[in-house]
């Protein structure tokens, strides 16, 4: 059985003008899905109704087992899946790293001796050890969602949504985050469901789904996705800088490969002509 | 308006004898007239500090060096900062979380009236709307309806309205295209072009997208600790290839490819920008060079 | 970069920094008492206030004039009420011969000012060795008995907490809408009063708006991370009592017995003065 399961769900905030039409995808466990799609296209949305924030209207999600639209399962829900949303100032609730990280377990009851053994374990996962009594305001945003990434850690989650947790940060912060969520999916296994618009962020996934107006466009491998340069331009999107370089050159009679991805395909191409 | 900073430092918490930082050290740097200038570094170089003193929002400290923008001096401590900053319009990051008003037009119309109180009711119309136009909005449309209930990216752009109002010669913008999905930055940098062939005489962009500088930017000045580091055109300072790496900077992919291939005993001319180099490799191809 | 501080914590490691904020807020109630207690004109009593005060800004290891600063956000109210006694101190013989000054009037006024000082002296050692995020966690824990009555102890203490954890995010939002305003033209220093508060609206706003967002944001967060209220909630951080709590309960219950000693055991109806 999938880890989780999206059937037919539609979604609106006002009851009139749906955001989610009829969206049904899965995700398997330890995968790495990237969803991308333009300001608006409701991929931020989708991130809330997986964690229960939001109720579907009509259609199941199923998390683990346990189904997000039964108020009694919420708890479970949330226990199994983390969400690292945008802004790096508004997720941490305490004055201290580690009180913060706390937090989640303080939530579900975990007695004291096992949260300070998931805070050395959550600090220790994203890299932030040393910076266990300091103050947020002291931080870097990327250092900032790095706690927020151990705070939601400390939940013991099989899967992480980072809903736009790298938009505000700087390339080294960027780097950083997404240095130790890749760790965290090769190594521990959490799956990770990272909304972006970022689409040098998706190159690695292992899978892709375009969302376009509240329905999904299309899912599929990296290379399958940015193969449609043209139909992901008029839904909003554009190809990874390096494709579309590639693409240039192509129609200009360079002989490369029609998928290349990434600056170090690219790199490498060229070096061969 | 010719911007020139001669050996500008600035140290913050002086004031408080706290922990004090030295945000620039010996800053020395001009911008011509008509240049889309790029300012780049890490963040807490000093970039956003030198940025904030073109329209006096920080002051030059008597005694750590010179600043004139146009005619004005910013040492000077009867400069005239009103009519300064008329003509120097700054966009901060996100500025559509400055937007404050009932209506579009009531927003974009602050600046104007604060910066000219006399000016008149109709001249007022006018110019608001030659604004909201100039950022691709529709006047009549958009100018009654409140700011909050806009898109994010019609929100940014009435943000821009609300600082180009006035006309300035210069506009600096910090991180311009943050939060933008990948076609709204598009959208927003062939604005900020089109700014450039108007009024605005000079774009000042602060900016850690580095395809973005080589694309748009014909100056670049790279910003370390407070002190410039390099500066130059984007194809200069990419060349210094072991600097750029001290730094701990990226390369913009053009840069990166030029190197590789000269590495390969290849030389690539031509400029940093994608339409440059896809040009420059091709003129190699018909030589049969490659 | 800014370093943003507020109240006027003394970071240090010394023997008063380490107490529990619980027991520093209670020695610090049961000083107050004691200089309250001091019987009309009995200056030997302030005399040993004054001994205990000195003796513990030495054991924190805060510079003497940093508690003496204390007193200049109150120099106002001193004055004022010294003045009141002085004036209007009917009682006692005159200074000289037809004048509105008597000597009980003058005694008076000294020992108001005295008492007003020696308490905000105490109170200001508190602050400086105690950290906000310390007294808001003290506070807690001292409220906990009035669970009893349902007071909502765990709430208000989050409340607290929160609201310590954004005073710097909101400073620096203040701080980025100031610039962005005054790029456009805004003037906050000229003008009379009514326009000087009409110039804060475009500050105002933006900053009640971003403060919503926030706080909306903050709130899926929490969510997010199975916040629930009390019910069933563990608490990570101990309140824990040192061998340095028992020491400085003893030195002050041996200041309050000095105290009321002078006093000649005369203790009740002062402390309502």
């Amino acid at each position: 059985m999938a880890l989780l399961e999206l059937k037919n769900v539609c979604f609106s905030y006002d009851k009139q003008s749906p955001v989610i039409k009829d969206v049904s995808f899965e995700v398997q466990k330890g995968e790495y899905v990237a969803v991308i799609g333009h300001n608006g296209s409701g991929k931020s949305t989708i991130a809330r109704l997986i964690n229960a924030l939001l109720k579907p209207e009509s259609g199941s999600i199923t998390v683990d087992g346990f189904s997000a639209c039964d108020k009694k399962s919420v708890f479970e829900i949330r226990k199994r899946v983390g969400v690292v949303f945008q802004n790096p100032d508004n997720q941490m609730v305490a004055s201290i790293v580690e009180d913060d990280v706390a937090f989640g377990p303080e939530n579900l009851g975990v007695p004291r001796d096992e949260i300070a053994k998931r805070i050395d374990f959550a600090l220790d996962a994203v890299g932030m050890q040393d910076f266990r009594k300091s103050a947020p305001e002291r931080l870097s945003g990327g250092q900032k969602q790095r706690i927020a990434i151990a705070g939601v850690l400390a939940l013991a989650p099989k899967i992480i949504i980072l809903d736009e947790s790298t938009a505000m940060l700087d390339p080294a912060g960027r780097k950083d985050v997404l240095r130790v969520v890749k760790k965290l999916n090769k190594e521990q296994g959490v799956t990770v469901i990272a909304i972006t618009h970022y689409m040098e962020e998706v190159i690695s996934a292992d899978r892709v789904i375009v969302i376009n107006d509240g329905t999904i466009e299309t899912i599929g491998t990296p290379k399958e996705i940015f193969a449609k340069a043209k139909r992901l331009k008029e839904i909003g999107l554009e190809l990874p800088t390096a494709s579309y370089l590639a693409n240039k050159l192509i129609e200009k009679g360079f002989r490369l490969p029609a998928d290349v991805l990434s600056d170090e395909d690219l790199e490498e191409a060229l070096c061969k002509l | 308006m010719q911007i020139i900073a001669k050996n500008l430092s600035f140290t913050y918490g002086k004031q408080t004898k706290a922990v004090s930082v030295k945000a620039l050290n010996n800053v020395n740097l001009t911008i011509e007239e008509g240049d889309f200038f790029g300012i780049i570094g890490h963040t807490g170089s000093g970039k956003s500090t030198f940025v904030q003193h073109l329209n006096g929002l920080i002051r030059v400290n008597g005694k750590e060096g010179e600043l004139r923008v146009g005619e004005f001096d910013l040492a000077d401590k009867k400069c005239d900062l009103k009519t300064l900053r008329s003509k120097v319009g700054m966009v901060f990051q996100y500025p559509e979380y400055q937007l404050f008003a009932e209506t579009v037009f009531e927003d974009v119309a602050f600046g104007l009236k604060s910066f000219n109180k006399d000016i008149s009711q109709s001249e007022i119309e006018l110019r608001v709307a030659e604004a909201i136009t100039t950022v691709g909005l529709n006047y009549q449309r958009i100018k009654d309806k409140s700011p909050f209930e806009l898109s994010g990216g019609q929100k940014r752009r009435v943000a821009i309205a609300g600082v180009i109002v006035s006309r300035p010669e210069v506009l600096v913008l910090d991180e311009p295209a943050a939060g933008l999905d990948p076609v709204g930055k598009r959208e927003f940098l062939n604005l900020l072009k089109r700014l450039h062939s108007s009024f605005v005489k000079t774009i000042i962009i602060v900016s850690h997208d580095m395809n973005i500088i080589s694309e748009y930017c014909n100056k670049v000045a790279v910003f370390n600790r407070g002190e410039i580091a390099l500066v130059g055109t984007p194809q200069e300072v990419f060349a210094d290839q072991n600097k750029i790496k001290e730094l701990g900077l990226e390369f913009p992919l053009t840069a990166r490819l030029k190197l590789a291939l000269k590495n390969k005993g290849v030389e690539v001319g031509g400029d940093l920008t994608v339409e440059g180099f896809v040009t420059a490799l091709s003129k190699l191809k018909e030589e049969g060079k490659l | 970069m800014r370093e943003v501080t507020f109240g006027q914590y003394f970071p240090s490691n010394s023997f008063v920094h380490k107490m529990n904020a619980s027991i520093k807020i209670l020695i610090v109630i049961a000083y107050i008492v004691a200089v309250f207690s001091v019987k009309q004109f009995h200056f030997l009593g302030f005399g040993i206030c004054l001994a205990f005060v000195i003796t513990v800004t030495a054991v924190a290891k805060v510079p003497f004039l940093k508690v003496l600063k204390s007193l200049k956000a109150i120099i106002f109210f001193i004055v004022f009420s010294a003045v009141l006694q002085l004036f209007f101190n009917k009682s006692g013989t005159p200074l000289w011969e037809g004048g509105f000054i008597t000597d009980e009037g003058l005694k008076s006024a000294i020992f108001v000012s005295v008492k007003v000082s020696l308490v905000v002296l105490g109170a200001s050692i508190l602050t400086l060795t105690t950290s906000p995020i310390e007294l808001a966690d003290g506070i807690e824990v001292l409220l906990y008995p009035l669970k009893i009555v349902r007071f909502p102890v765990h709430e208000f203490a989050l409340i607290m907490s929160i609201a310590l954890r954004f005073i710097p995010t909101l400073m620096e939002e203040t701080d980025r809408i100031i610039k962005a305003q005054k790029a456009r033209g805004a003037d906050f220093d000229s003008g009379n009063l009514f326009k000087r508060a009409k110039a804060l609206i475009p500050v105002l706003i933006p900053l009640l708006v971003s403060s919503f967002r926030s706080a909306d944001e903050l709130a899926d967060a929490m969510d997010a991370r199975c916040y629930a209220g009390s019910k069933n909630r563990t608490k990570f951080k101990k309140s824990v009592i040192t061998w340095r709590d028992l020491i400085g309960l003893i030195i002050t219950a041996g200041l309050v017995v000095a105290v009321v000693y002078c006093n000649g055991f005369y203790i009740f109806p002062a402390v309502f003065l």
